[in-house]
Formats: structure tokens, C-alpha cells, sequence
């Protein structure tokens, strides 16, 4: 198989994977107790204003109709090109497009993700190579001591930790939220303050959400490094055994050389294979790290809209959720088939 | 002639001699003499050379001072200008109050919709009513005159008259009068079809307002469908405040974040404006109140802070770490009570208390056994132990509740000391009677709610649970649900006791009292002779009328136990030990229109 017919396969497998997963939300949220019309109305309410309710959210329909509308939505193009986001429906607790709820959270989520994959990637693999060329000395169980317990440690506890050291003990940083509220965010280009602070020229609110960015990212990065270095050490000492590396240190190429450029190479995959799935894992909202620093993303989003029994917006989130890890699957997936030819055979 | 000639030869040689050596010496001092000339002149031009040297050295010099002396201005410059930010910055501090929170306004601040804490909050800030409560106030009935400089009712409390105050405007230049006044409720009322979840439609404006009539530019007279005493109650709650008819279609409901409108100063006639107010996911994430410069009450220079900022945060611990380490000026709502009487002790800030008026109670769903008989009813109200929840869950921070109404408000009463507290010996008796025993124990589902609608519920129920397990004759068994879930079980009408809580929307006794029958709750629970004391009530503004009407309601309650009182919350705020103006009264309400940052 060609690496085009690979890629088409994979893309075409991703749509009944999705169709599955918003199925199997659709259903799951409906057999739930509670209702979100009578949840609407907190108070009181005739029977013919929650009938009436009912119809304008379209909960009157038939369910198989309830799905097929929401499918109809989904692919709606001329919607998505209007708005820029999918049409998910309307929440059933705000009336607000859930699309747009959900993709005005989503740059925080992003910027969080980003920047806590940046420092894990770094620590990860910097100390898994580390500890893997120093095998079993000292640095190594230190390393690996390190590893266990910044993979156990729950990442509220360490959050709380940093937001007392260096939030109410030394008051370096903030302790939680975007951007110091004195300072105007800057104008919305990628909704992401660092870059349009730099896109902006205003190099005054790029420090300041660099500030507010780096106790939460330090946080989140340092529990996931946990990760990556037990994954790096193991595969690179793993290649480290093979022949190819005896054979490169045999022609007397330098340590470095052969442990970067020719160890590090080959044991990268799987862990790009980690990095890819936890990054699509964090997009979909790091809960607990946005709730310990009060950072409003998609992770805080969905636990709100769960409280409320807000169908449309669960739904939504799910079915956006899905398709990060999804499309993020499909990148590892084929960069793995571009790399590594024996895997479209 | 050979003398004279060899004298002659001799002499010519002396001469040739004399001559050459002149000539020689001559030759030798003007060789000299250009050497030295030479000399002079590299001397010269060393001398030359040099000063020139000196020369540079010294503008090297004094461009070295200068440029010392312009570092030395500059860094004089740059400390000045340090300073005058500092200043800037501790005036732009004064000016700016910036408050965390962990609430968020639930759905829009349309007054004919909005109907959550938050929400009304903020409202009050931006918009006007007729009457407001004192703030301070110890009864919540002490009201001062706002947009409504003085009003009086009919003799049966249905109709009643408010004159305006003349000379407000929005800040669009449109004059407030008593068309906007009308138009403000009619809009309400008309709209309570569209929002049956919205607060006129919880107060059932339409039900008690019969019309609004305009008497004069300045006179509004709202003509009720029956008498009603706490009527200043209703007109001071933010779901009567005055909205701007260009900016609050009658046809239309909204005011949502992002809406213009709920960008725009021109809406009300309040102490602030909403300059910012944006959302992400249904969530605030930022909310900025301005000053609003036509605000009508500029007597005591209010507001006295410029700028209101809110900080929204994920829950009472962030909280609590912003407000330690002065990310924020103020922490208002909520920071736990363990928290709370941690940060006494903390001289970074200060700690405000106040009476609280948010109330909790258990129900009993009456329309079958075991809870159809008021005995069973009885008997498991006098085994609750609201001191050991108060003490061990609330710390303190709340006191137990005997009456429906609380401590302080019209009408309060210990009735429900009558059945005690832990008092076993009854609860035993009156079981016993039901025909239940140590052997038979009246075994029954008690429900809380577990998504933290209410504090410490699950805390609670453990504490309600030991103290009816320790009757002896009773077997509890908890169970939880979401809030979602949980008012849907109310509904559904499937749970047999169930804590719920309940928070005023006008503090007077009257919205209250209806909670022992209301039918929202769901308990199945009616008795005409409560009702027919509670309408006698809001008739008449007689306090000690009043006093034995909800008396007597209470008396009845106690005997029939449909709801039973558990526990009133107290009310508490933390900031920076600089702020000032803060009134934490039985209302609630936070006017942050008197608060200020000090020295």
C-alpha cells in the first residue's frame, strides 16, 4: 500500500470511529436522569411553557429525529463557514451556540497544552536520555526517583504547592487565571495572549501572560515529564543494546553523536506516540490543572456544562474531544508510515 | 723676491687654509644648524602632537563627564520616573477594586429574566429601583428612597403611590420618569410567558400587580390584584429595576454577554456600567464595572471606587490562595469556613462577618407513608442535632434555625425548640405511638444534594444521619444526587426526606414563610389555616399583627413538621486589610458602590 492510499484508509476509518463516539454520547446523555428543560426553569413552570420549551430545543421530536438533526448540524458547511466553528446546537441551559462556547475555550486549553508539552518534552526526554547513557549509577535512580513520583504526585497537590511558594509566600506570580485583570487582553488573532501580545507589539502583556502561563504550565509539564522519561529511558536503553549502536561506537564516532543522532532517533517514536495522545488527551481540557488555576478552558467548560445536564454543549465537547484525538491519532499515524515504511506494508 | 714670494705663497695658503676651514666650519654650522632646525621641527610637531594628544584626552574627558553627568541625569529621570509610577500605580490601585469570586452570573442581566445571586449582584450595582434596603440594616425593612424619592399605599395595602425623583438621566440623555417606571414592570409581566424560569415569574408580578398607571411625569401608581404589605420588598429586588425601553425591547428578552447592550451604559440609571462582560463556555471569565458619570447620587460621592474588577475562580481553596497573596483586593463568596477561620489569624487581610439569610431545611414528602403521619413527621425533627452540624461541619459559621424565618427578621420565633434537638426521649414516644420500636426501626431514604449546590451537604447528612441512627429506633439510609438530578427527584416526588435551602429574594417574612407549603417544593403539604394567616399578614404593615400572624403559622408548623427548619448561614467576606465600606448585612446584598481601598 502507497503512503496515499495509507493516509485516505486512515482518514476514511476516523468517520465511523466518530460516529461511534457521538452515538454512544447522544444515547448515554438522554438515559441519564434529569432534565434539562425542567432544569432550565429553576423555579416553576406550567406544564404548556415546558412543552413549549421543549419544542423550541427540540426535545419533543422523536429521538432518532433529535439524532439525525444533530448529525445534519455537524456537517453543515455553509454553517461552519459562516461562523468558523461546526453548528452543534444550542446550549439547552444558555441558548448560546455550543460551538462557539466551546471554541472561545478552547485558545486558554490550547496555550496551556502547548507551552505543559514544551516543558514535559523537554524534562521528559533531556533527563529519560540522561539517566539511560548514566545506567544504573546514582544520577539514574535519582532520575528515575524523580520520574515516579512526579508521575504519581496529583497535579492539584504540586499546583497548590507552587501557587503557595511562589504565589502567597514569595509573590513572584499569580495564582491563578489569564492575564493580571488591570491589563487589557490583547486583540484576539489566534486567542492565544502570548502570540497576540507579540503579534500586537506589547511586549508588556506578553510578559505578563508568560507570567500568569508559567505556574500552571511548570505544573502540568513536570507531572507529564514522569511520563516521558520512564518512556525514553526504557526505549533508549532498549537501543541502545542493538547492534547498530555497537557498530556507530565502533567507528568511533563520538558519545553524543551516537546517543542523540543515532539512539535517540530510533527510540523517539513511541515516544512521539505518547506525546501525540497526551497532547490530544490535554486539548480536550487538563480538568484539574484548569480548576486548580482557575484557567477558563474546555476542561472547566465540561464539568460546568455536566452539572447543568446541558446535552447540546456535553455532546458538543465530546464530539470535539473525539475528533482531537482522532486527527492527532491520524498525524502520529501517518508520520509513524512516513518514518517507518514497514508499517504500510 | 723669493722672500715675497714664498710670503705671498705662504699667505695664500694661510688664506686657502683660513678659507677652506671657514668654509668647512661654515659648511659644518649650517649642517648643524638644519639639523637642528629639523630637530625644532620634530620638536614642534611632537609638541604639536601633543597638546594635540592633551587636546583629545581632554574632550575625551569631558565628553566622559558629560556623558557621566547625562547616565546620572537619566538615572535621576528613570528613579523620578519610577517613583511617579509607583504613585501611578498606587493611585490606579485606589481607583480599582478588584474583586475574586466563584460565582458566575447564571444566564443573562435582563431584570426580567436573571434570578441567580450573581446575577442580581451585579445588577444592583448597575441598575436602579425605586427603594433600596439601609445598608447595615438589621430587619431588611428599613428602606431608603432611590429613583422613588417618596411613595405611601392605600389603606389596604393594594394600591400604592411612588413620586420620582426629577433630574436623572440615562446616559444616553433620555430623562427617567414614571413612563419608565411602567414600562419597566409592564415589560416584566409581559415577559414572564417567554422566561417562566425569570424572576418576576418566581415573584408572580403577574399576579400581584394588576396594572401600573401613570399619574403625573413624576407619579407612578401601581394598583395590586390584593393587598400586599411587603410590597417595597418587591420594588427594591433587582427584578423591579428600571430599564432604558431603547436598550430592553418589550418584545425581547436578552442583555447576554456579547449582546451590545450589556456593553452599553445607557440600559440603567445605576452607580456603575458594565464596560466589560465576557464568558467562555457559559462561564464569566471577565467583568468590569466603570463608573457611571450620570449617576443621580453624587452626595456622598459615590461610587467611591472607580472601577470594579471581577476575578472569577475555580473554587474556595484558589480563592482563598488569591486573596493571600494579593492578587486581589476582596474574596467574596465563597471561601470555606475552615478557610474563613484560618485567615483570622492572618494580619495580611481582613476578615468581615455578617448576618446570613440563606437558610436550610428538611422536607418530608407527605403524600405517603412514612412521612403522611405528622407524629413520625415530629419524631424525626426532634432527633435532628442542628448544634452538632453547626459545631463540627459549619465550625460555628452558622447557628441553628428554629423557625423558617431567621434570627433578626420580623416574625422570628424558637418553635421548633419545642420538639428539641437530639431529644430522644420524644422521638421514641411519638414512634413508638406510630408503631415503630427498637426491633421495628422507621427506616427511611434521607436525600442531599452532592454537586455542591449547597455547602458541605454530603458533611451534613453524615452528622443528620448519626444523630437519627442514635434515637435507636431510626435506620437512615443516604442518598445523593447532582443538582440536575436532584430537583428532578423533587419533582418526580421519589424522595422521602430531602434537604433543601433556600435564599431570599426580598428579605421580609414573607418570602419566607410560604416555604412550609410551597408547592415547587414538592411535599404535598396544604393547610388553609397557614394561608389564610399568611394572606392576613401581607395585609397589613402592623408589625405586631405580623409578629402573632407568623407566630401562629409557625406554631402550626411545628406541630405538623412538613418542613423543617435545620440551620441559618452566616455571611462573611476577606480582603486586603486597606479596604473599606463593606456591609454585610441580612440583604446579602454587596453594594460595591460604598466600598473604597484606603491608606
Amino acid at each position: 500500500m502507497g503512503l496515499r492510499s495509507y493516509v485516505i484508509t486512515r482518514i476514511l476509518l476516523t468517520i465511523p470511529t466518530l460516529l461511534l463516539l457521538l452515538s454512544m454520547v447522544f444515547l448515554v446523555m438522554r438515559v441519564l436522569p434529569g432534565d434539562p428543560v425542567e432544569l432550565h426553569f429553576e423555579k416553576k413552570a406550567t406544564p404548556e411553557q415546558m412543552e413549549r420549551m421543549r419544542h423550541l430545543l427540540g426535545l419533543d421530536k422523536p429521538l432518532w429525529i433529535q439524532y439525525i438533526d444533530y448529525l445534519g448540524g455537524l456537517v453543515d458547511i455553509r454553517y461552519l463557514l459562516e461562523h468558523g466553528y461546526p453548528n452543534l446546537g444550542k446550549s439547552m441551559q444558555t441558548f448560546e451556540e455550543v460551538g462557539g462556547q466551546i471554541f472561545s475555550a478552547f485558545p486558554a486549553t490550547l496555550e496551556l497544552a502547548t507551552y505543559s508539552m514544551i516543558i514535559a518534552s523537554i524534562i521528559g526526554i533531556l533527563l529519560g536520555v540522561v539517566s539511560s547513557e548514566s545506567y544504573n549509577s546514582v544520577l539514574d535512580h535519582v532520575i528515575r526517583g524523580f520520574g515516579t513520583v512526579t508521575y504519581a504526585i496529583p497535579v492539584f497537590f504540586l499546583g497548590i504547592i507552587f501557587q503557595l511558594v511562589f504565589g502567597v509566600y514569595l509573590h513572584w506570580l499569580p495564582t491563578g487565571l489569564r492575564l493580571n485583570p488591570v491589563i487589557e487582553p490583547p486583540a484576539s488573532i489566534t486567542g492565544l495572549y502570548t502570540i497576540d501580545s507579540l503579534l500586537e507589539g506589547n511586549i508588556i502583556k506578553f510578559f505578563e501572560s508568560s507570567k500568569a502561563l508559567l505556574l500552571p504550565c511548570l505544573t502540568l509539564g513536570i507531572i507529564l515529564s514522569g511520563m516521558f522519561i520512564r518512556m525514553t529511558r526504557t526505549n533508549m536503553l532498549e537501543t541502545l543494546r542493538l547492534d547498530f549502536i555497537a557498530a556507530a561506537r565502533a567507528r568511533g564516532l563520538k558519545e553524543t553523536t551516537v546517543t542523540y543522532s543515532y539512539a535517540l532517533r530510533n527510540a523517539f517514536l513511541p515516544v512521539l506516540t505518547m506525546m501525540g495522545l497526551q497532547f490530544a488527551i490535554l486539548l480536550g481540557g487538563a480538568i484539574l490543572t484548569e480548576t486548580t488555576f482557575s484557567w477558563p478552558g474546555l476542561g472547566r467548560y465540561i464539568v460546568q456544562r455536566i452539572n447543568f445536564r446541558d446535552y447540546t454543549a456535553i455532546q458538543g465537547a465530546v464530539v470535539v474531544f473525539g475528533l482531537f484525538v482522532t486527527l492527532v491519532s491520524l498525524v502520529v499515524d501517518i508520520l509513524y508510515a512516513y518514518f517507518d515504511p514497514r508499517i504500510r506494508l | 723676491m723669493e722672500k715675497i714670494e714664498l710670503t705671498i705663497i705662504v699667505l695664500v695658503l694661510i688664506g686657502i687654509i683660513v678659507s677652506s676651514s671657514t668654509m668647512y666650519y661654515t659648511a659644518t654650522v649650517v649642517g648643524n644648524l638644519s639639523t637642528l632646525t629639523s630637530d625644532v621641527t620634530t620638536l614642534t610637531e611632537s609638541v604639536a602632537n601633543l597638546t594635540s594628544t592633551l587636546r583629545d584626552l581632554t574632550t575625551i574627558t569631558g565628553l566622559m563627564a558629560e556623558t557621566l553627568g547625562q547616565y546620572n541625569e537619566t538615572l535621576a529621570a528613570l528613579q523620578d520616573r519610577l517613583t511617579e509610577i509607583e504613585k501611578m500605580l498606587a493611585a490606579k490601585t485606589k481607583e480599582t477594586l478588584i474583586v475574586g469570586t466563584t460565582d458566575s452570573v447564571e444566564k443573562t442581566l435582563d431584570p426580567a429574566q436573571a434570578y441567580d445571586y450573581f446575577g442580581w449582584c451585579i445588577l444592583q450595582n448597575i441598575a436602579g429601583t425605586l427603594v433600596s434596603v439601609k445598608p447595615g440594616s438589621e430587619t431588611g425593612a428599613d428602606f431608603l428612597p432611590e429613583l422613588a424619592v417618596s411613595w405611601n399605599a392605600s389603606e389596604d395595602f393594594d394600591v400604592w403611590d411612588f413620586n420620582l425623583r426629577q433630574g436623572v438621566t440615562f446616559a444616553d440623555g433620555t430623562e427617567f420618569n414614571a413612563t419608565h417606571v411602567k414600562y419597566s414592570f409592564d415589560r416584566a409581566i409581559a415577559l414572564i410567558d417567554d422566561i417562566p424560569e425569570g424572576a418576576p415569574a418566581g415573584l408572580e408580578y403577574d399576579k400581584l400587580i394588576n396594572s401600573t398607571e401613570v399619574l403625573a411625569n413624576y407619579t407612578v401608581r401601581f394598583n395590586l390584584n390584593h393587598a400586599f404589605s411587603p410590597f417595597l420588598g418587591i420594588v427594591s429586588c433587582r427584578a423591579s429595576a428600571i430599564v432604558n425601553p431603547t436598550y430592553a425591547p418589550i418584545e425581547e428578552v436578552g442583555y447576554h454577554a456579547g449582546d451590545s447592550r450589556a456593553s452599553t451604559p445607557v440600559a440603567f440609571v445605576g452607580p456603575y456600567y458594565l464596560t466589560t462582560w465576557a464568558r467562555v463556555g457559559g462561564r464569566d471569565i471577565e467583568i468590569r464595572l466603570d463608573k457611571n458619570p450620570y449617576y443621580w447620587n453624587t452626595t456622598g460621592e459615590y461610587p467611591k471606587t472607580k472601577t470594579i474588577i471581577f476575578r472569577f475562580y475555580s473554587g474556595p481553596s484558589t480563592l482563598r490562595l488569591a486573596v493571600e497573596a494579593g492578587d486581589i483586593d476582596m474574596a467574596f463568596r465563597h471561601i470555606s469556613p475552615t478557610d474563613v477561620l484560618d485567615l483570622e489569624d492572618n494580619p495580611s487581610v481582613k476578615v468581615w462577618w455578617g448576618a446570613g439569610a440563606f437558610i436550610q431545611y428538611l422536607c418530608f414528602q407527605t403524600k405517603r407513608a412514612p412521612f403522611d403521619d405528622p407524629k413520625v413527621r415530629r419524631a424525626v425533627a426532634a432527633a435532628l442535632d442542628r448544634s452538632a452540624v453547626c459545631d463540627t461541619v459549619f465550625l460555628n459559621l452558622s447557628q441553628p434555625l428554629y423557625s423558617i424565618i431567621p434570627p433578626g427578621m420580623l416574625g422570628h420565633t424558637e418553635e421548633f425548640q419545642k420538639l428539641g434537638d437530639a431529644n430522644y426521649a420524644l422521638t421514641q414516644s411519638l414512634l413508638a405511638e406510630a408503631g415503630y420500636d427498637e426491633s421495628n426501626k422507621l427506616t427511611f431514604e434521607l436525600w442531599y444534594e452532592s454537586s455542591g449546590h449547597y455547602p458541605s451537604s454530603a458533611d451534613q447528612a453524615i452528622v443528620y444521619k448519626a444523630a437519627l441512627e442514635a434515637s435507636g429506633v431510626i435506620a437512615v439510609t443516604l442518598k445523593s444526587a447532582d443538582w440536575a438530578s436532584y430537583k428532578q427527584n423533587r419533582d418526580d416526588e421519589i424522595m422521602d426526606a430531602y434537604v433543601y435551602g433556600w435564599y431570599p429574594d426580598y428579605v421580609d417574612p414573607d418570602d419566607y414563610v410560604f416555604l412550609y407549603w410551597a408547592s415547587w417544593i414538592h411535599t404535598n403539604y396544604h393547610n388553609a389555616t397557614q394561608e389564610a394567616l399568611y394572606d392576613q399578614a401581607r395585609a397589613t404593615t402592623n408589625t405586631t399583627l405580623r409578629e402573632e400572624l407568623y407566630a401562629q403559622i409557625d406554631e402550626i408548623a411545628a406541630e405538623q413538621c412538613s418542613v423543617v427548619p435545620l440551620y441559618v448561614s452566616s455571611a462573611w467576606a476577606v480582603t486586603d486589610p486597606r479596604v473599606y465600606g463593606i456591609y454585610l448585612d441580612i440583604t446579602q446584598d454587596m453594594r460595591y458602590w460604598l466600598i473604597y481601598i484606603g491608606e
